[in-house]
Order: structure tokens, then C-alpha cells, then sequence
């Protein structure tokens, strides 16, 4: 196949990032990061970082099977077992639960043994060698018990949905054309590069863990409860931490209840750090799914119906299932306008590896097979992807299958026309002949594919009011402006971005704004640092509180906050306001009868990708991605630009070579040689871009952005493959297996 | 910087364990260790260089990446014994004098840093990659991203790491001072609540004993001449270690638990790529860095320059080593089936005296060899054929540090327009790494072009026994191998 063109992306002009040189001016630049000075140098401090002197190593002891009866825990007499401690279920001073939604995830078997992995007992040792010979001297009794590992055989719903609008039935029957499609996704590994660790300190009366986490409160509310302490006796610290993607929301609270467990035991310090094979071993997934879809179309392609199926596999345990599951429902049928829409969705219970959060929340899975439906009807129609999401694609006023009205901040159409245009989409396409790759006159073939993606942004339903976060700002009697947040840095920017946001509102610099440590003793619950919720949601809290503080300041100096407030300081003392969550005006959620405003706003994202297919072996290279996105208002370009290069390259990897090979229940690529993530070799040139379209129920216009870059890029990827090769693959991801498998097919259905 | 605290790690750690002198950033340090304590150990834990920082433990990553003598190394494969006399640099030692290195500010100006747990071994791969560069040599994206390919970033999609490390390289960055340590905590600037007071600032070790090692460290042996090795060696309880990227890779695994490490990396008999009798030699010691850079070999067998470019990456192309590949005799050794189809010959010394024994019959069953066990590999001899094309063919999961899918090496001379002394070999398609002789013999004489490749595959999928393992399928290998001969085939009708 002769080469189509030019590359849609030329070399771009690196934007530097400078401190913004006047106060009030902070938010929209592309202010620096605070963080970054100590981790270019190696100064600053993960966990394992931390050097805690007398400090024992703490091991886990884990199930070899998917499910069994624990009948004993039996320890090697030749071992000398009093140069250890060993902490088993029977030693946990609480309840024996790791605090989340449900409380069915034991912090140490008992008795039931749910999958391969799960904890069954702790060892501590003064040092590592001995603490892994003591784990290689114990040995667990147990009775198999048959397990259940396909979520289509379980019988045991962790949570179901159904959303209804309109007819389904009526609408099918009314359509000129049904696009039917199954997709399977599976488990997706985060792979932060910092592998999970935590530090447990023994304090009189209770514990102080130190480590790398997402939601210090989650963690604290669960050790309280394992360790039946009160609230006040437990004191957590995120250290500065190695990524998270959702893979340090849920699984640090099991982590820091073992750490403490072992510490109070031992009465000294316990340090657990996982290795990079524990970690992947041990630690959650992205749940896997199997999404069906019947889409009815007319024949001059109106959306007329969806008829949609979501099976989530769970793992053993409910941790975050039900939300995830939600948020993967509600995002099922895509951006796009339907009358008639049925929604299941169910998560069910196997005896693998609880899933659990991970960057998107269930919606990458569901909106990947929208967005395959979408590109399916467009080539049975025989009409462009773009003009069909035109067609489709939701405006301001249109009511999503809840019936939620999209009254504000809808820009669909807007990252669709952007990303188009950037990529020079449309003329791409046009340039493509897929039939032309089945000559095998050249070894390699280039396609484009498109695809939408939307994300509600922050908590879903109710969820936001249920939280009732709080975030301050203070003035210390020595003068220093601070931030009081729960929210975490995990490599965001959340530091930077609360900075500015605060800087902006009292008219200072950022550079006179600190921000205090992520220290349950120090900072309120300003609820957990996931769900694209910390900008748009404690972000809003961080100004209102700034501006209250300002008002207060400067109703007592009578002077503008930036003159007077040192001197406030000085002579009134700390000052210090608080401002608590309470609800968007306007936005209502029913969750009994799940109808209502799903979320106060959406993102929206519009991505094109561009593949070279070498047609000899199925190898797929992604060359570029354009992805244009709506946040709302861009707080810190430099940052945001990197969370949508940063999600694009994750969806890629999705879409390409991360796959999580499961036999039996356990994790057959569990290393880093085994289980793939993108190298700079392998990553696309990556361009992102901002529509920003304000939400105007915050005080600073930004909607969440995180997670909503992982969306659509999956689904453009495939697309482009089909573009190259004439194959659709429905899987993911899209190995060289499954490309030249569909490769061989078309080569022999060709003459 | 505080980094440098506690550099000296005078007496810390138990007696009885060698000293051994080496250059930390600049300074000359003396550590009292196992002689096979990883690097990364030693830096962080003997040392208190804690910004450097373990991701896999085996390579993988990159985040443990520091410069070894110029090059760019992974400290988690590195033994303590192998460091020894040598420079370090680490990320704290790349600003001097209080400025950021240019990379540094490039960085954070680039908008380069996420997380931040990457960071550190990039910027020092980086900084090994610019100056390696000959002066006025331009910077292309792609000389970057292959630079980098073996330091995962999780966090930034690479695209303004690429961005500072141009800035950086063009001189485009303005100075900045190294900065005084962060206010916003956690960190040497706040102290929690009901805190952790001084026990959560840069000391060094946990406990007295050291304890924070992987688990007990083997000794470590580096004899200086072949018959200091070779005496060690049939004593026993030594296993031999040349680069450490397959021996300490499996040590993290624990699939093997090495009492001690014979450390052939001191043997100036095993270095060296020279031209001898009509064969280039290579030094088993040779990295494939090395190989990569040889004037000579981009002269004489430049298949072997284009094979080594796609060992894992950077990292580990400048540790592991030509001797090491042979020896793990792994079916997917990359090296394997190019030494084959080049007709090579591997040369072992052992009590028993010198032999030379031809690569097709060095691997006589699934990761063995012809070595004995008193025996060491010298070096690879690759004679010299003019008007010999080889070419050399990879199919991984990923386009860098990926163990191979199937590769594929072929070899011939051209005689008007017919082929002839084919060598056909292959890797990852069956227990050992092998020739297929039978193709081989149809495409003996044959004329390139579509119906000889086809004859050419055809008979290929005869003659491998793939296997589904955690990589592939067998009919994936199966299906492949014969395609890309097809391939080669095929275009070099076309040359």
C-alpha cells in the first residue's frame, strides 16, 4: 500500500511552563510543578525511602488456590519461630474486614480461602532474609472447594442495574439495521512504578501508618475498624507516592491494617514493601467485562436504539464493584442521543483476584464497545465515523438514558470537530483502501479510527452530597497561607493546582501558598482522590474557603488580603476557614429508581488514532493519537496536557499489548517481562488538546479530567486496524494473535 | 544536596565482608559488603542515596537506572563486586554546585515529571545518552525514545520526557538553582502531628544489621587471569557472571539461590572485538553495546550490530554480554540464531585445555550447552565471508526490552541471481535455538521471489515445534515464521 500522506502531527514546539509573574493571574497557566524540584533532584522521599530506625520487615502469606476451606496454618518446628511474629486471623483486635462498601473482604482468611493471594497470615522479622525463610516455613492445610472462575457461570450478583428509556423492543423493530457486537476486555494492571508500601509505627494508645496511597481517610476509617481503635488513635500519612490510577484508592487499607498489625504484635516499627511480582500478584485490576449490544439504526443512520448487556467480573470481593459497575452503565451507550435504550448491567462474584478502581472506573470498558458500535454502523452504512457522530453525538438540552437533562457544559460535538480537524481525520479516511493491504504487495498498512468519549465528572449520584467533603485553607500565626486537603498528590498535580486555585482567589502567589501534608491528623477528609473529583470538587472547596478566609482578613485589616494578612497574622493570630461539600444546586439523583442527574456535568473527549499494521505478523504500532478534550476550564495547562498524554498512552496500552493472562484464577504474567506496558519506543506521538467549556456550579469553571482521557482512545485504535486491515477485532487488546488471525480470515475470504 | 549524608558507609555493616572501593558522584566511598549486593542496595541502603529508586528488580523498568562508567546501567543488575573501582553517578549527583544538571530543568520546565518515581533513572539514562553523543551529532525524537525505551514511565505517555530531553540537548534551557527543600509536605519540611520526628529524614539503614537487602547476599569472586578463573571455577560453588542480566534476574525470581558469584567481568581475555585468520572475534565479555558500536563489526557482520540493537534496551544492551547470551541458552536468546546462520564457532577453555565448537551444535537440548562445567566460553569466533547478506528479524510483544515471539535469522551469497550457502536459523520455535536445515536446502540454488518464498515457508512449518507459553501460541509462531522468511525472501528479490 503506498503511503497516504504526511504525518497528521508535526514535531510539536515544546511549551515550557513559568511561574505566572503577577498575583490573581495563577490559574490558566502553566505554573510549575511544586513537587517536581525534589523529584528531579532524588530528594524527595517515597516509602521505601523512608529509613525508620529498628524497623522489622513485614511478609504476607498467601493462598495458592482459587478456592478452598483453610484447616490449618501448620509452621516447619525445625524453623526457630522466636526469632519471628507471626499474626493470623485469630490475633486481628477488631473485626477481621477491610473496611469499604461491604464488609466481606476479610483482612486475613479464617476460614474460607475466595482466591489465589488472598493473605492468610503476616510474619515479622528484624530483617527481610529472615522474615522470607519464616514464610517459606509455613504451609496451609486446606480442603479445595470447586471455584467458580467465568463471571458468566457465577451465580452470585455483587450488583446489578437496569436503565430503561423509551422501548427498546418497539425501537429494534422500527430500524432498518441492527449492529449486533459482544467485546470482551480483561484485567488491566496499573503498573505505578512505585509497587505498594507501607509503614506502621506503634504509638501509645494506637498506630501512625506512613505510605504510598490515593486516600489517607479510607485507610484510616479501615484500620479503626480492624483494630478496633478510636478514631483519634490512628494517624495516617501519604508519603510522597509512585503512581496510583485508582491501584492505591482500595488496596493500601488491607495493606496498612497488616503493617499494623504486625507493629502492634511486635511492638517496633513494620515496613512492607511489596516486590514488582507481589504487587502484580497481589494487588487489584481493572474488571474485566463482557459487553453485548443490539443497535438499531435507520437507514439514514438515526441512533434509534440500544440494547445493552454490561457483565463485570467482580473477583472474590464487593470492594468498589457496585460504583464501578454503576459508572460503567451509565457511560454505556456513549455520547450519543437514543429514544429507546436498555441498559443491564451486573458485576459477579468468581474466585479471582477482587477487581477494583483503575483510571475510568468501569467506563472504559462499557464506552469501548459504544464506540465499536458506533464505528460498526458507520461501515455498514457505508458513512464517515465523523459524520455519524454528528449525526449521534449529544447536545446541550438532550436527556441522557436517565433522564438527566444536559442543561450546561456539553462540548461533544466540540472535541469531535477539533480532533477531526487536527488529525485531518476525514481526508485520512478518504485516503484508505483496506482491500488493497489483501494484495500482500507491502509487508505494513496504515489506518485512522476515531472514536467520542465522555466522563461524568466527580462522584456518581449522590455520592458527592453522601461525602460531604471539606477542604480548608488557614493562616498560621506565623504568617503561612496553607491548604487543608485530604486529597493526595500522586503525580496529578493536585499540589500545584490547589496552590494556584488559592493563590487566585486570596490575590497572592503561588509561591506564598503551602500546602499541608496529606496527614490525617492535619488535613480534613476532603474524601478520597479518585473519580476526576479533586479539581473540579475540593478544587471549588479550596477557593470558596480562600475567599471566605480573605474576607475575613481583610474585614479585619481593612486592607487588600495580599497587603495585610502577615500582619493579621501577627496580631490576630491563626486564622482558619473550612468549607464543607453540600450538593450542586439544581443537580438530583434517585438512586432507588436510578433516574436523575447522574453527575453535576460530563468531560468529553474526541480522539483519533493512526496504526501501522505490518500485515506479515499482526504487529500493531500506534503512530499517533490526537485527543481533543473538554474539562471545562484548564487550571494548569502544562499538567492537564500531561494527564491526557499520560491516560492516552495507558488506552493504548489497553487497546495493544496489556493483557492479564488468567489460568485457573492465577495471574500468568506476573512480571514486568511478562506483563507489557508501553516503552517510549512503543508509544504514539501524542497531541493534546483543550475545548473548554466552564461548569458553572464550581467557582472556577473546571470539570474532571483524570480518567477521562483512558475512554476513547482504545476504541479509535481497533478502528484504525480496521481501517488498515478490513478486520474488526472485538477483543481486547489487540495482540498480533488476533490481528493476523483476522488477517489470515480476510486472505482466505479474499479470491 | 542532603543526599550525600552518610556516603561513607564505614563499619555499618556486619565483619567479615570485604571492603570495596568505588566513586559515588564524585566522591570515593568504601563499602563493607558481600561482594554480590546489588548496586541498588548498596546505593540506597548502604549509602542513603534513596533517589534512586527499584521498580521490578529485574531490569525491567529502568527506575534503577545510574551511570556506570559513562553508561547507562540498571543498579538492580549490577553486582557491588562490578562497581568496584568504577564512577556511579547518580540523580543526586547530577547537579553540581548548586544548578540543575540541563536535563534537570528541562524537566520540570518540559513539564516532564508526574509521579515522579521514573524521574530519576530517566534523567540519568539521559544524561548517558547525551554524552555519549559526539559533539554537533543531531538529536532526533527517535534516537531519544530509543535511548529511553528501557526506563517505563507510567505517568506522562513519555511525550515531554522526550520534550525536556530535546530542550536539554539543543542547550535550550535556562539555568536554575537547585532548589531548597519543598514546603509542601510530607517531607524534611514538616513534621506530623504525634510524629515521626527525626526517624523520617535521609538516615540510612533500619537496623544495624543492614537489613533491608534482598536476602542474604552472595560473595563474589573477580579473579583478574583465565587461570585464577578457571582454578575458581572447578573448585566450585561459583557460578560464573558476566553482565548479571540473566543471573540477578533470577535471583529476584528465585529460581536460582547462588552461594557465591565467579565475576568474569576483571578477564581483559574476554574483551576485545578484533579481526583474526579471516574471523572477526568477539570477546565473550563483549556487550552487545559494544557490538552495537564496533566499527569493525558494522564491517564484517553488521547483522550482528542490527541484532543488538533489539536486546531489551539501552540498559541492557551496555551489561549483558555476547559469552552471557550463550551461555543462558535461552531458545529466545536474541544472539542465538544470528551465530547460527553466521556459521559461528564458540571458543571454551577449560582444564582439559582449548576447543572450538560450532554454534549449530553448541545447544544440544532446552537452555544447555556443550560447556562442561569446569569450562568457560572466550569468545565467538564469526568468520569473515565477503558477499555474504544476512539479515536479522525480531517479533516481540513491544518494540523494545521484549523477550522475542520468534526470531529469525537468514544468511546467503548470491551467485547470478541464485542463492547459495543459505543458512536459515531461528529462535523461540522450539527448545533450542536452530538451523532448519531442510529449508535450508530448498532455498539452496533457488532464484528469490514470490514461488521460491513460498516453497521456502512451506517447508519451515516442518521443521519448528513452537510451543503456547505466557508470550505466545504455537500457531502464532508457527504461522509467523513462515511469513517473515516469506518475507525476507521476497525482498531480497527485490535488492
Amino acid at each position: 500500500m503506498a503511503a497516504r500522506r504526511a504525518p497528521t502531527v508535526a514535531v510539536p514546539v515544546v511549551e515550557t511552563g513559568s511561574p505566572p509573574t503577577r498575583t490573581g493571574s495563577a490559574v490558566g497557566r502553566p505554573v510549575l510543578r511544586r513537587d517536581g524540584p525534589a523529584k528531579v533532584t532524588g530528594a524527595a522521599r517515597y516509602t521505601d525511602d523512608l529509613a525508620v530506625p529498628g524497623a522489622w520487615h513485614g511478609v504476607t502469606v498467601r493462598s495458592t488456590e482459587p478456592h478452598a476451606r483453610l484447616l490449618g496454618i501448620d509452621r516447619d518446628p525445625a524453623f526457630d519461630w522466636s526469632r519471628v511474629v507471626v499474626v493470623t486471623a485469630a490475633d486481628i483486635p477488631g473485626e477481621n474486614v477491610v473496611a469499604l462498601m461491604a464488609d466481606d473482604q476479610p483482612v486475613l482468611v479464617s476460614d474460607e480461602i475466595s482466591h489465589i493471594a488472598q493473605p492468610v497470615a503476616l510474619i515479622a522479622a528484624p530483617d527481610r532474609a529472615t522474615a522470607e525463610a519464616a514464610r517459606a516455613a509455613i504451609s496451609l492445610r486446606t480442603e479445595a472447594l470447586p471455584p467458580v472462575l467465568d463471571p458468566l457461570a457465577s451465580e452470585r450478583t455483587i450488583a446489578a442495574y437496569e436503565i430503561v428509556r423509551g422501548d427498546v423492543e418497539a425501537g429494534l423493530a422500527d430500524a432498518d439495521l441492527i449492529v449486533e457486537g459482544t467485546y470482551r476486555v480483561g484485567h488491566q494492571e496499573h503498573v505505578y512504578l512505585e509497587p505498594q508500601a507501607m509503614i506502621a509505627i506503634p504509638r501509645p494508645g494506637g498506630v501512625e501508618v506512613h505510605g504510598s496511597l490515593q486516600c489517607p481517610h479510607y485507610v484510616h476509617t479501615a484500620l479503626a475498624r480492624a483494630l478496633a481503635l478510636e478514631p483519634e488513635s490512628v494517624v495516617v500519612v501519604q508519603e510522597e507516592t509512585g503512581g496510583g490510577f485508582g491501584g492505591k484508592e482500595e488496596y493500601p487499607s488491607g495493606l496498612a491494617i497488616h503493617a499494623a498489625l504486625l507493629a502492634l504484635r511486635v511492638g517496633r516499627p513494620v515496613r512492607m514493601v511489596y516486590d514488582r511480582h507481589e504487587d502484580i500478584v497481589a494487588t487489584t485490576k481493572r474488571h474485566p467485562a463482557i459487553i453485548t449490544h443490539r443497535t438499531g439504526v435507520t437507514r439514514a443512520g438515526d441512533l434509534v436504539a440500544q440494547e445493552i448487556e454490561v457483565v463485570m467480573d467482580a473477583g472474590a470481593f464487593t470492594t468498589l464493584s457496585p460504583v464501578v459497575l454503576s459508572r460503567g452503565a451509565l457511560h454505556a451507550g456513549g455520547p450519543y442521543r437514543c429514544r429507546n435504550v436498555r441498559i443491564r448491567a451486573r458485576a459477579m462474584a468468581t474466585n479471582t483476584q477482587p477487581s477494583g478502581a483503575f483510571r475510568g472506573f468501569g467506563a472504559p470498558q462499557t464506552e469501548y464497545a459504544a464506540e465499536m458500535q458506533a464505528n460498526r454502523v458507520a461501515d455498514a452504512l457505508g458513512i464517515s465515523p465523523a459524520t455519524l457522530r454528528r449525526r449521534w453525538a449529544y447536545r446541550q438540552g438532550d436527556e441522557t438514558p436517565t433522564g438527566q437533562v444536559l442543561a450546561t457544559s456539553v462540548a461533544a460535538v466540540d472535541v469531535l470537530e477539533m480532533a477531526v480537524a487536527a488529525s485531518d481525520f476525514e481526508r485520512a479516511c478518504a485516503g484508505t483502501v483496506a482491500s488493497a493491504v489483501r494484495e500482500h504487495a507491502g509487508a505494513r498498512a496504515r489506518g485512522v479510527g476515531l472514536a467520542l468519549g465522555w466522563h461524568g465528572a466527580g462522584f456518581t449520584g449522590s455520592g458527592e452530597s453522601y461525602l460531604a467533603s471539606v477542604a480548608g485553607v488557614e493562616l498560621t500565626a506565623e504568617g503561612e497561607i496553607r491548604v487543608l486537603a485530604g486529597s493526595t498528590e500522586i503525580g496529578q498535580g493536585a499540589r500545584t493546582v490547589f496552590a494556584q486555585l488559592a493563590a487566585d482567589a486570596l490575590g497572592v502567589t503561588v509561591d506564598e501558598v503551602a500546602i499541608a501534608p496529606a496527614d490525617t491528623s492535619v488535613v480534613p477528609n476532603s474524601g478520597p482522590t479518585v473519580a476526576s473529583r479533586s479539581t473540579m470538587v475540593v478544587g471549588g472547596l479550596v477557593v470558596r474557603a480562600a475567599l471566605g478566609l480573605r474576607r475575613e482578613v481583610e474585614a479585619r485589616t481593612g486592607r487588600p488580603f495580599a497587603e495585610g494578612y502577615r500582619e493579621d497574622a501577627r496580631t490576630h493570630g491563626a486564622s482558619r476557614v473550612d468549607e464543607r461539600f453540600a450538593g450542586f444546586p439544581g443537580i438530583t439523583w434517585d438512586a432507588e429508581r436510578y433516574r436523575g442527574d447522574a453527575y453535576p456535568c460530563f468531560s468529553w473527549s474526541g480522539a483519533v488514532a493512526e496504526v501501522d499494521v505490518d500485515l506479515d505478523t499482526g504487529e500493531v504500532h500506534v503512530v499517533s493519537v490526537v485527543q481533543a478534550v473538554d474539562g471545562g476550564r484548564i487550571v494548569n495547562p502544562l499538567l492537564a496536557a500531561g494527564q491526557v498524554e499520560g491516560g492516552t498512552l495507558q488506552a493504548v496500552g489497553y487497546a495493544t499489548i496489556e493483557e492479564m493472562k488468567v489460568d485457573g484464577g492465577r495471574f500468568v504474567n506476573d512480571r514486568l517481562a511478562t506483563y507489557l506496558v508501553p516503552t517510549a519506543l512503543d508509544a504514539p506521538r501524542i497531541r493534546a488538546l483543550f475545548v473548554e467549556e466552564p461548569f458553572a456550579l464550581v467557582p472556577h469553571g473546571a470539570k474532571g479530567l483524570g480518567e477521562l482521557p483512558m475512554d476513547a482512545p482504545a476504541a479509535a485504535v481497533i478502528a484504525a486496524i480496521h481501517d488498515a486491515t478490513g478486520a474488526w477485532i472485538h477483543d481486547l487488546p489487540a495482540t498480533p494473535e488476533r490481528v493476523l488471525a483476522a488477517i489470515l480470515e480476510a486472505e482466505r475470504a479474499a479470491p | 544536596m542532603s543526599g550525600h549524608a552518610g556516603v561513607h558507609a564505614g563499619g555499618r555493616v556486619a565483619g567479615g565482608a570485604p571492603a570495596t572501593r568505588l566513586s559515588v558522584n564524585g566522591r570515593p566511598v568504601e563499602v563493607r559488603a558481600p561482594g554480590g549486593r546489588r548496586l541498588l542496595d548498596v546505593l540506597r541502603v548502604d549509602l542513603g542515596l534513596t533517589g534512586t529508586k527499584e521498580g521490578c528488580g529485574e531490569g525491567e523498568c529502568g527506575a534503577c537506572a545510574v551511570i556506570l562508567d559513562g553508561r547507562a546501567v540498571n543498579a538492580c543488575l549490577v553486582p557491588l563486586c562490578q562497581a568496584a573501582g568504577r564512577e556511579v553517578l547518580t540523580v543526586e549527583g547530577l547537579a553540581v554546585d548548586g544548578r540543575l544538571d540541563a536535563l534537570q530543568s528541562a524537566m520540570l520546565a518540559a513539564g516532564g515529571v508526574q509521579c515522579g518515581i521514573c524521574t530519576p533513572g530517566l534523567l540519568v539514562t539521559a544524561r548517558a545518552f547525551l554524552d555519549a553523543r559526539a559533539s554537533g551529532q543531531p538529536v532526533t525524537d527517535a534516537g531519544i525514545r530509543e535511548a529511553i525505551a528501557g526506563n517505563l514511565c507510567r505517568c506522562t505517555g513519555y511525550v515531554r520526557v522526550v520534550d525536556a530531553i530535546r530542550l536539554a540537548a539543543d542547550g535550550r534551557t535556562s539555568p536554575m538553582a537547585a532548589p531548597a527543600a519543598t514546603r509542601d509536605g510530607p517531607g524534611p519540611g514538616w513534621v506530623p502531628v504525634g510524629g515521626v520526628d527525626t526517624t523520617i529524614a535521609g538516615a540510612t539503614t533500619d537496623t544495624a544489621e543492614g537489613g533491608a537487602a534482598l536476602d542474604a547476599d552472595p560473595d563474589a569472586v573477580s579473579p583478574s587471569t583465565l587461570d585464577d578463573a578457571l582454578a575458581l571455577l572447578a573448585a566450585g560453588g561459583l557460578r560464573p557472571l558476566a553482565g548479571g542480566t540473566d543471573v540477578l534476574v533470577e535471583r529476584m525470581a528465585r529460581t536460582a539461590t547462588d552461594a557465591g558469584y565467579l565475576d568474569l567481568s576483571r578477564l581483559p581475555d574476554l574483551r576485545g572485538i578484533d579481526l583474526e585468520d579471516g574471523a572477526l572475534v568477539l570477546g565473550a565479555a563483549t556487550t552487545f553495546g559494544e557490538l552495537r558500536r564496533s566499527p569493525l563489526v558494522a564491517d564484517v557482520a553488521p547483522v550482528l550490530a542490527t541484532m543488538a540493537a533489539h536486546v531489551g534496551a539501552a540498559q541492557v544492551q551496555e551489561r549483558a554480554t555476547i559469552g552471557g547470551n550463550i551461555a543462558t541458552a535461552s531458545p529466545a536468546g536474541d544472539s542465538l540464531p544470528v551465530l547460527l546462520a553466521l556459521d559461528a564457532a564458540i571458543v571454551v577453555l577449560g582444564p582439559r585445555g582449548e576447543r572450538t565448537v560450532p554454534a549449530a551444535s553448541f545447544f544440544p537440548a532446552y537452555r544447555r550447552t556443550a560447556l562442561a562445567p569446569d569450562e568457560l566460553i572466550i569468545s565467538v569466533r564469526v568468520p569473515r565471508v565477503d558477499g555474504r547478506t544476512a539479515v536479522f528479524r525480531k517479533v516481540a510483544r513491544r518494540r523494545a526490552q521484549a523477550i522475542s515471539v520468534v526470531s529469525i535469522a537468514v544468511a546467503w551469497q548470491v551467485d547470478e541471481g541464485r542463492w547459495h550457502d543459505v543458512r536459515v536459523a531461528l529462535g523461540a520455535v522450539a527448545p533450542t535455538p536452530i538451523r532448519t536445515r531442510a529449508t535450508e536446502r530448498v532455498l539452496e540454488g533457488g532464484t528469490p521471489g514470490e514461488a521460491l518464498a513460498g516453497r521456502a515457508a512451506d517447508a519451515l512449518a516442518g521443521e519448528i515445534a513452537p510451543i503456547d507459553d505466557v508470550r505466545s501460541t504455537a500457531a502464532y509462531r508457527r504461522a509467523v515464521a513462515g511469513r517473515i522468511l516469506h518475507r525476507i525472501v521476497v525482498d531480497a528479490a527485490r535488492r
